[in-house]
């Protein structure tokens, strides 16, 4: 039994080793998640993952992209980035509607989004190895959807940066993101502008290395 | 012609690799099984649905997928439901914790065990179920349970402690497998106000409400919990989940 284990303990920290980490992005909608994921994945790898968009829950379906690898310090750390739906306990098409989308377009979209929360919550389930939850440092952290999903990262136990995004806009707040999670470090960026970014992979290098 | 979409009853042969992303006519993804031997009555989704209330004691899993095949018949037909339903007496609407409370939580049944009415209609689905697969896997599964199945027993006692708690007062919502025999057994507890009793199942277990198209309330928690996996809404507020693997022993 013990040696099964112990066998079973070697095998997974050998493949530990080897795999990349996989590190999923998550935040509330409209947060800059799919910005900071093409920021990441354009910076080392020269590609996108997917459209950004100011209307909300542009993002319905968990996307990846595979073996990004970040040099740092001469070192470097390859990580598999999952951008995620944004998560939100209502999805209301009405919402949609206010940005110039038909009606069954909108409801479409809100089934969809739907949907891809579904998928979210279930990646975080079993599928990430750790967490960079994106917040738009101009809106309150303190929120259900913040203070649930990072409950739940932390039961898990993963290795989570919280990203107070945006810092570019004037009425960004910092300081309000860092005392909503004084638990866990907060960084600052910009992911449109590319602002601390080089903070950010340092951390990352750090937290998922 | 093994199988056929259920949403414009387009014909797939068997091992067709165009179902696998949707039916290409009306991009539906719900396919139900017609063996050519035999025709199949047009059930809804035999393949998608989780096997119907008559077994509600097989395993928490099966509870949970009864729970919500409850909740949507009571969804969709709560006006003959409630229309029907007598108002005062809260043991003789529903046949049902009849059937539950006596049940030993021993023996309970499980997938096939032999000589009950439950038994058999267990059997007859694991027949319809296992046509394509090798006749051998019927003799196989009716092999006399040990009864030592951990969930089935947890639900029985489930159902006898709300068996004697008619005002259902106890079933505080648990956190954990068990709420969803929980929920299986409450439809069939009486509760006069349907909308009373949707609600609550709601708050126990739903995890994406429909408020109405297009308009959804989520429990994040329960998406996070669920070992199933909500993949496809649709309008008529049915959806379609991926089944974990270990759900099928």
């Amino acid at each position: 039994m013990g040696l099964i284990t112990d066998i079973r303990d070697s095998i997974s920290s050998l493949f530990s080793a080897q795999d990349p980490k996989r590190i999923g992005i998550y935040g509330p909608p409209n947060a800059g998640k799919t910005t900071l994921a093409n920021r990441i994945a354009r910076d080392w790898t020269g590609d996108a993952i997917g459209p950004e968009s100011h209307i909300p829950h542009e993002t319905r379906r968990a996307r990846r992209k595979e073996n990004v690898e970040i040099e740092r310090n001469g070192k470097s750390v390859t990580i598999d980035v999952v951008d995620t739906p944004g998560v939100t306990t209502k999805v209301d098409y009405t919402e949609f509607l206010e940005h110039d989308m038909e009606k069954d377009d909108a409801v479409r979209r809100s089934r969809e989004a739907t949907e891809g929360v579904a998928e979210a919550m279930h990646w975080l389930r079993e599928d990430v190895d750790g967490v960079l939850y994106v917040l738009d440092s101009t809106e309150d952290p303190f929120t259900q959807v913040n203070t649930m999903l990072v409950g739940i990262i932390e039961s898990q136990d993963l290795p989570v940066l919280i990203l107070a995004n945006k810092t570019d806009l004037e009425d960004s707040n910092v300081r309000r993101i860092e005392n909503a999670f004084p638990q866990h470090e907060t960084l600052p960026l910009s992911a449109l502008e590319g602002d601390n970014m080089d903070e950010v992979y340092d951390k990352i290098a750090e937290y998922f290395g | 012609m093994p199988h056929q979409c259920t949403s414009c009853g387009q014909v797939f042969d068997d091992g067709s690799k165009e179902m696998l992303s949707g039916c290409p006519d009306c991009g539906g993804n719900k396919f139900q099984f017609h063996p050519s031997t035999e025709d199949v009555p047009a059930e809804p989704e035999p393949s998608a649905e989780p096997p119907d209330p008559p077994t509600p004691d097989s395993s928490v899993a099966r509870t949970v997928g009864n729970a919500a095949a409850t909740v949507r018949d009571l969804v969709g037909s709560s006006g003959s439901q409630s229309a029907g339903a007598p108002e005062d007496d809260p043991s003789s609407r529903d046949p049902a914790p009849a059937d539950s409370i006596p049940s030993e939580p021993a023996p309970a049944p499980d997938r096939t065990p032999p000589d009950t009415p439950a038994s058999r209609e267990d059997a007859a689905q694991a027949d319809a179920r296992s046509e394509v697969v090798s006749p051998d896997e019927i003799p196989t599964g009716s092999e006399p349970s040990t009864g030592t199945e951990p969930p089935a027993t947890d639900d029985a006692a489930t159902s006898e402690d709300l068996g004697t708690d008619p005002t259902g007062a106890s079933a505080t919502p648990v956190p954990t497998g068990d709420a969803g025999g929980r929920v299986a057994s409450e439809p069939s507890e009486d509760r006069p106000d349907l909308s009373e009793l949707r609600e609550e199942l709601n708050d126990q277990f739903e995890s994406i409400k429909v408020l109405s198209p297009g308009q959804y309330e989520l429990n994040l928690m329960e998406l996070y919990d669920r070992e199933e996996y909500i993949i496809a809404l649709q309008e008529d507020g049915r959806y379609t989940i991926q089944v974990p693997e270990n759900w099928h022993d």
